[in-house]
């Protein structure tokens, strides 16, 4: 009897044993789904991006039309943005653009007339909203990879990862300065 | 006492208490539940099958009429995206929501001069968060992030579907107690009522009783107490939402500052608002829905 006993215990423990090698194997598979996805946001949001600012450019041409070196710095960040082709190359553009676009609404700020422009005022919304969507975006893909690459490298991931051919993600750079660009103009 | 604590920390302390007060909430139906059985001596299965429907019936009827007389009480509107204020109310809203990974909760404004806030709905894409006029007026973006941070880890952190099954078992308990209490007034007691078994230990009948007549205030207050950690466990994810744990601490400073003048919508779910519309600067109180300000403003600074 008591043998039977250790062999009922045994083989409950070893069915737990599989069901949370099963789970913590698909919760690997999940996690990563979910970085596709959370990427696929910011690439949407990145282009949002990009299509604002020709728009952006032609209101700020008709005021201050003389700031060439701003307008193109603006420009040059959007091509790069649109050219990129992995997360941290978009990532980067997307850094330098926000940089561009920062210097570009400190020197609006001396056109009373431009910043009264409500197609401007408009556009800065917009422009803020989509570089705050990219912002918390990036936070919670980074949120996520830092949980997925914790299932990878730590057992009873480990023993999988490899077959799966699931590594250790890079998370994105945020530049500190980033959180203060929201803020700026309020 | 100072203690120094990442908003990761709180955010952990906070989910180990909201367990064990929620186990003791259960110890504490369960509790009144058999009290009543002693004291009646009915049979358990009785009491547990009447103490398993009267419960039941109260978180339905909370449950059912959660998100609905919450809206309808705050005389809330949906937010005119027309006006820039509520546009970038909407905005700031749906940067949040990514933040957390949540779909895009509804935005409504509350016609009120107090600044205040609060979230609704049960699950999180039937998730509401309603902003006072006052708010929209009185906070600047940064200030205003941070309230709406807040009410969104209200809706990640499932606030409202945990007060609405809360209120509903605190009702129960209160319920159960009234049944026994009742029951035993007019003669349906064991003893009174012919049925001895022979069981009963007449200390213990006094101390079920008195049990029965303590538990509703105890769930009471046990109740308040999740709903303070609750409003800590908002203000510590809301802080990991931003990133800037500053915002809502200035958004609280203004807040206290400001008397509440205008208070609209329903008592019952104070505990909701990101600060009691009634009461505003609240000492550390054990009836208190909400932490004392000061307390939650030193925490934010601190993360």
């Amino acid at each position: 009897m008591a043998v039977s006993w250790v062999a009922i215990a045994i083989i409950v423990i070893l069915i737990l044993f599989v069901l949370y090698v099963i789970s913590a194997r698909n919760r690997i598979i999940r996690y990563d789904n979910e970085i596709d996805n959370s990427w696929s946001q910011i690439d949407v949001q990145l282009k949002r991006r990009a299509d604002l600012i020709p728009n952006l450019v032609e209101t700020v041409k008709g005021y201050a039309a003389h700031e060439k070196g701003v307008l193109e710095g603006v420009t040059k960040a959007r091509a790069a943005l649109m050219g990129a082709s992995t997360p941290a190359e978009a990532n980067a553009a997307d850094n330098m653009l926000t940089q561009a676009l920062g210097k570009l609404f400190a020197v609006a700020e001396a056109y009373p007339d431009l910043k009264a422009n409500t197609n401007f005022l408009q556009l800065q919304d917009e422009l803020t909203h989509t570089e705050n969507k990219v912002s918390f975006s990036r936070q919670h893909y980074n949120d996520i990879v830092l949980r997925y690459n914790n299932a990878v490298t730590t057992f009873p991931g480990t023993l999988f990862a490899s077959s799966l051919g699931k590594s250790r993600k890079a998370m994105l750079e945020i530049p500190p300065a980033d959180r203060e660009v929201p803020n700026v103009r309020f | 006492m100072p203690e120094k604590l990442t908003f990761e920390d709180q955010i952990a302390r906070n989910k180990r208490q909201t367990v064990v007060v929620a186990a003791f909430m259960l110890v504490l139906l369960f509790g009144v539940v058999f009290a009543v059985g002693y004291i009646l001596g009915t049979p358990p299965y009785f009491t547990l099958i009447l103490a398993l429907i009267v419960s039941s019936i109260y978180i339905g009827i909370t449950w059912a009429s959660a998100t609905s007389t919450v809206l309808l009480a705050s005389q809330a509107r949906p937010v005119n995206p027309s006006v820039r204020e509520e546009k970038l109310l909407a905005y700031r809203v749906e940067e949040m929501a990514l933040s957390a990974g949540l779909p895009i909760p509804r935005v409504y404004i509350q016609d009120s001069r107090d600044i205040n806030a609060f979230a609704t709905g049960l699950t999180p894409d039937k998730a509401i968060i309603c902003v006072t006029r006052g708010a929209l007026e009185q906070l600047d973006q940064e200030e205003l992030e941070g309230v709406i941070a807040h009410e969104m880890s209200h809706i990640a952190n499932y606030d409202v579907r945990l007060a609405t099954v809360t209120v509903g078992v605190v009702g129960a308990i209160a319920m159960i107690a009234e049944i026994g209490l009742r029951m035993l007034w007019f003669g349906g007691g064991r003893r009174g009522g012919g049925r001895d078994r022979g069981g009963a230990h007449p200390l213990l009948i006094v101390v079920a009783i008195a049990g029965l007549i303590l538990a509703p205030i105890l769930s009471r207050l046990t109740y308040l107490f999740l709903s303070r950690r609750r409003e800590y466990l908002a203000d510590a994810t809301g802080a990991k939402l931003t990133r800037n744990p500053e915002g809502l601490a200035q958004a609280l400073e203004k807040i206290k500052g400001d008397l509440p003048d205008d208070p609209k919508g329903s008592r019952t779910v104070a505990g909701l608002y990101i600060a009691n519309p009634w009461k505003r600067v609240e000492a550390a109180s054990v009836f208190a829905t909400h932490p004392p300000i000061d307390e939650r403003i030193r925490r934010l600074r601190e993360m």
